[in-house]
């Protein structure tokens, strides 16, 4: 049975040396009951920390975790009917595969009948049938993580955990895999949670994300929620290759109502969000998807340093006149040669404003919803 | 200009001239090690299966066979305290492996799954251990045993020598765990096997090349232990084939061809352990960085 995993302000401290380290710091949330949710941040920033508290591998310094209404806390890894996929896929080398997937079952009792005809079933979803009676060793990087996600199959756990399977893989066996992950967890009836570094996974994979900042929570949402709506520039950055173009801007007067004013923009404001706020810095945040040549209301001169091209689209690499790192994602753009001037435009619906501390001000839709309010614009 | 070393490979001499240049330095050393190690070996085999007046015949040591004998051997068995020294290093030789062995082990897996207060001085005060002669260490345990009361038994033999051979067993497991990784035993644990049975039905059997590596080790060293048993057994019938042999050597009725004999005898073990388990051995030390 699939159980929702609720985190209640864990925290988990390590101490080295004297020096204290908080690698998670007060985190609650609760994970829907068979859920797909991907945990996803920088280097170090505590997701793996997170998933190895889950899975009860680190007890968390403070703060209670529960499986549905059971608190687990406390609870031994080999009482959570977890299972857990690793990032060195950590076969038994010493075990034929159909072992190593068996295992689990081996512990628990299962009789040897019913053992071999679960692995058959997990090796045909998997398609591993004719590397049953090989060795771990014997098979490719893909085969074995096939392998360990079998192994996690066979189990039927409440939890699946996966911890970055797929970092030491190439593109190709990635693609291939994240089918099979996805597939496998229709077939099942756990929750998941799965640990990447690499956002385009946890974009296009699950159907909740959560984004670690240093231990803390930056949103945990849906996918097209951080995407459209982040609740900070950490996140707005973060999610979303390439990354969101951040444009310096200050609140001024203007008229009737506030106005953000940029070196090349200006975006009429809502009164009740930034009437306090005149004379303050912001950042605008605008998507390179979301500028484009001709078009959009506010525009942007960039002047090209390099351009690539990804299948139909190119992205432009380029600087606006101030300096500002900006990146454009389009179709139209492949003729730019370094140096060229690029003049790109986009509307107001679609860029985020954020105040000096790098949190949300407001979205897109509500400057829209500002401009008509205001017909002087 | 190109200074010594800087041309690309093949430039002066050719690739394939390098590599039969290669083959035969390598050819040659090892014939020439193969020279030093096997005479010795022929001179002993060669004495041991003679009968002696064959082999000073005329006055010289004669070394090449033309009669073949077990006669030396008879004698040894028959006329000497030989039957019993052999007991005594196979009793004391194989509780001083599984002691050295099981202690290196737990050991070795204590210092890299568990934190605790003094480990790193624990693991180099090991290493210390390892780095004195045996001999400074008998007279202390000489004074041990003595207090006692357990000198002239096999406990103490035992015990003396896996003082010498489980430091650098421990050092040898605890470089070898390290390379068993943790996520192994952590997937068991989360299938639900508990610590004991993920340490036997994982860890062990993973870390076997070097388990096996340590044992021979430890064998090796109790095996041609002749300090220890000097100091700790001062009973004849007590004494391991290594203290027994040198006796030999005193003794006018016993001879070379005796001697030798008793080195063949004293030769096998340690022989048919390298020639069985050698993938092992290199596998072990290799992780260990003794190539």
């Amino acid at each position: 049975m699939a159980q929702p995993i609720r985190l209640d302000d864990v925290r988990k401290e390590y101490h080295t040396a004297g020096a204290s380290h908080v690698a998670v710091d007060d985190l609650s949330l609760e994970i829907p009951e068979g859920s797909f949710t991907t945990i996803v941040g920088p280097s170090g920033c505590g997701k793996t920390t997170t998933l190895r508290m889950i899975a009860g591998l680190e007890t968390p310094t403070s703060g209670t975790i529960h499986f549905g209404d059971r608190d687990v806390t406390d609870v031994r890894p080999q009482d959570r009917n977890a299972a857990m996929v690793f990032q060195s896929i950590a076969l038994y080398p010493h075990m034929t595969v159909r072992e190593n997937i068996a295992y689990g079952l081996k512990v628990a009792g299962v009789p040897k009948a019913k053992r071999d005809a679960a692995v058959d079933e997990a090796a045909e979803t998997l398609q591993i049938r004719e590397q049953l009676e090989k060795m771990p060793a014997e098979l490719s990087g893909g085969q074995q993580q096939r392998v360990a996600l079998g192994s996690a199959f066979v189990q039927d756990p409440d939890v699946l955990l996966l911890d970055e399977p797929m970092s030491d893989l190439d593109a190709k066996l990635k693609a291939e895999l994240r089918v099979e992950v996805q597939r496998l967890h229709k077939e099942m009836d756990a929750t998941m949670v799965y640990v990447t570094h690499d956002q385009t996974e946890a974009m296009t994979m699950s159907d909740h994300v959560l984004l670690l900042e240093e231990g803390r929570l930056a949103q945990f949402a849906p996918p097209s929620d951080l995407f459209d709506r982040p609740v900070s520039q950490y996140v707005a950055e973060f999610i979303g290759t390439p990354s969101t173009n951040t444009l310096p801007a200050t609140v001024e007067v203007g008229g009737d109502a506030p106005t953000i004013v940029g070196e090349q923009f200006e975006i009429p404001a809502p009164s009740d969000l930034f009437a306090d706020r005149i004379g303050d810095s912001v950042t605008v945040g605008i998507r390179p998807q979301y500028l484009s040549p001709d078009g959009g209301d506010h525009h942007v001169r960039v002047i090209v340093d390099v351009v690539e091209q990804l299948g139909t689209e190119f992205v432009v690499h380029g600087t606006s006149v101030d300096g500002t790192h900006i990146n454009v994602v389009d179709e139209r753009v492949g003729d730019a040669g370094p140096d060229d001037e690029l003049s790109v435009g986009f509307d107001g619906g679609d860029a985020f404003v954020f105040d000096k501390d790098g949190e949300t001000i407001c979205h897109g839709d509500v400057l829209v919803a500002a401009r008509s309010a205001s017909p002087s614009q | 200009m190109l200074g010594l070393g800087e041309g690309a490979a093949g430039k002066f001499v050719s690739q394939r001239t390098q590599e039969q240049v290669r083959r035969v330095t390598v050819i040659l050393t090892a014939l020439l090690v193969a020279i030093f190690v096997s005479i010795p070996v022929y001179v002993m085999i060669a004495i041991a299966f003679q009968p002696s007046v064959t082999t000073f015949r005329g006055g010289q040591v004669n070394l090449l066979f033309d009669s073949f004998t077990f006669d030396n051997f008879v004698l040894l068995f028959t006329e000497t305290g030989t039957p019993r020294y052999l007991f005594n290093s196979f009793v004391v030789t194989a509780s001083s492996t599984l002691l050295a062995t099981a202690l290196s082990v737990a050991a070795g897996y204590g210092l890299t799954r568990f934190e605790f207060r003094g480990k790193t001085m624990a693991a180099r005060a090991v290493l210390f251990a390892y780095m004195f002669s045996p001999i400074v260490l008998a007279i202390p345990l000489y004074v041990i045993f003595f207090s006692l009361g357990m000198l002239d038994s096999y406990f103490a033999l035992t015990l003396a020598l896996t003082g010498i051979s489980a430091p650098f067993g421990i050092w040898l497991m605890w470089q070898y765990f390290q390379t068993v990784p943790i996520a192994l035993e952590e997937s068991a644990w989360i299938r639900g096997a508990s610590r004991t049975r993920t340490l036997w039905e994982v860890v062990l059997p993973v870390a076997r090349p070097g388990t096996i590596a340590t044992a021979i080790f430890s064998f090796s060293v109790a095996w041609n232990d002749f300090t220890m048993a000097r100091v700790v057994m001062s009973q004849q019938e007590m004494y391991p084939i290594t203290v027994g042999a040198s006796l030999f050597l005193d003794r006018v009725s016993i001879g070379w061809s005796e001697t030798m004999a008793a080195a063949v005898l004293m030769s096998l073990p340690p022989f048919a352990i390298a020639l069985f388990l050698q993938n092992y051995l290199l596998q072990g030390f290799n992780v260990g960085g003794l190539e």
